[in-house]
């Protein structure tokens, strides 16, 4: 081995997008300042982003074109009125939440019929299929590819398995369930304890985007939520504040 | 500022990444507009956790994603797999060939590409790159040297530096 070590290439990187502390960076800055090499490297890296930054920097100088703009202006139009769905899941989830009778109580506000629907609809598939043994899903996660294909196919609508592992869950696979009007998708995930939870979706044409809404009947429980032409519901025997992580997580994968 | 405000400031920035990423201006643009849509769509539930740029890019790059996804099948080469070609002899010259350089960033594999532009572009963090990529640092810092180095490649500027030895003492 003759001169010294180089200087790592991850070191490079952190050292040129000032990902480094200040006793790093200093120390860093002198193995440089001998390292021809690595000066070049840099020089290199900055000519780089000059060459990126004056090929699309204009860009963000620009107006903002018209159909931007005019998205804009129509959502400023109406700033922090709420839409009635979302007020109406906020009131349904408060008396669905404090009715001990269940969900079901929460019929008196004179929800959507689509909703409950699939409120009702997913509930019975949970109930019937985390109980399986032997059968509880159709296609299992070892085909994870192959089950979204078939399940967005049938469905007319792109879907995906959200991952749940930081939630303690792991996706077992999937079914394909009757529905209204068109077919919905079920996923099954089971933590390590063999908890199991289930995330249904059913294309919902026309229903306007909601916030999560309570569900509960027997021990049974989840959150349910349309957002861009789907329908989605997320339940679980297990408590309500983890269920709701979960359904966050979902909502976020689905973006 | 509103929040209204935020997603309006965001936007610029987005144009210009949308815009480096996709060749073509109008898809680009296609990709900005889903993407405000979605934000817009999802306002009531912003829940306030984190910088609303931040919240924008990840919006923007699982519609970029997607977008990719849907239209496999359809290239009949994945960019990935084209082989760098050098441009010539190594050259040191202070500035590159514009036009040499967004042919290179359209061949570079697009998760490559997302990071790189993140942080080369945009200017971002280390942390806030990996944070909106949902990925490690460690392998957003892996991904970024290696997208800078294939870059350097393809502009035919693979200078003194010799490729890394594997195995030989």
């Amino acid at each position: 081995m003759t001169g010294p070590e180089p200087i790592r290439e991850e070191d490079l990187v952190a050292f040129h997008s000032g990902g480094l502390d200040d006793a790093a960076r200093t120390a860093l800055a002198a193995r440089i300042a001998a390292d021809p090499e690595a000066q070049a490297v840099l020089a290199e890296w900055d000519r780089q982003d000059a060459a990126l930054a004056a090929l699309y920097g204009p860009v963000a100088e620009e107006p903002l074109p018209e159909p931007l703009r005019a998205r804009l202006a129509a959502a400023a139009e109406t700033p922090t009125r709420r839409r009635p769905a979302f007020a109406l899941a906020a009131a349904l989830a408060l008396l669905a939440i404090g009715a001990a009778s269940g969900w079901f109580a929460a019929r008196s506000t004179q929800p959507d019929a689509p909703a409950f629907s699939l409120a009702d609809s997913a509930l019975r598939a949970h109930v019937t299929y985390v109980a399986e043994i032997a059968h509880p899903v159709e296609v299992a996660s070892d085909q994870a590819g192959h089950l979204v294909q078939w399940l967005s196919k049938r469905l007319g609508h792109p879907v995906k398995a959200p991952d749940f592992a930081a939630e303690g869950f792991r996706l077992m696979g999937g079914r394909l369930l009757p529905g209204d009007t068109s077919p919905a998708a079920l996923f099954m995930y089971e933590d390590d304890t063999g908890r199991r939870l289930t995330l249904h979706v059913l294309p919902e044409g026309g229903a306007e985007n909601s916030a999560f809404q309570f569900l509960s009947s027997g021990a049974a429980q989840g959150f349910y939520w349309h957002d861009a032409g789907l329908s989605y519901a997320v339940i679980g025997d297990i408590d309500r504040d983890r269920l709701r992580a979960i359904a966050l997580a979902a909502y976020e994968q689905l973006i | 500022m509103s929040l209204l405000d935020e997603i309006e400031a965001a936007i610029p920035g987005l144009r210009r990444y949308a815009h480096a990423l996709m060749r073509d201006r109008d898809a680009a643009e296609d990709l900005v507009q889903d993407c405000l849509e979605r934000a817009l769509a999802r306002r009531h539930h912003w829940r306030g956790d984190g910088p609303v740029r931040a919240w924008m890019f990840r919006i923007l790059l699982n519609l970029h994603r997607d977008g990719v996804r849907r239209s496999q099948g359809r290239h009949l080469v994945a960019v990935e797999s084209l082989p760098a070609e050098p441009s010539g002899p190594a050259r040191q010259e202070a500035h590159m060939d514009l036009r040499e350089v967004q042919a290179a960033i359209a061949r570079l594999p697009a998760d490559q590409r997302r990071a790189l532009l993140l942080v080369a572009l945009e200017g971002m963090s280390l942390a806030e790159a990996a944070g909106i990529l949902d990925i490690p640092e460690g392998t957003l810092v892996s991904r970024l040297g290696r997208a800078r180095a294939t870059l350097r490649e393809m502009t035919g500027r693979a200078g003194p530096r010799p490729a890394k030895k594997e195995g030989t003492t």
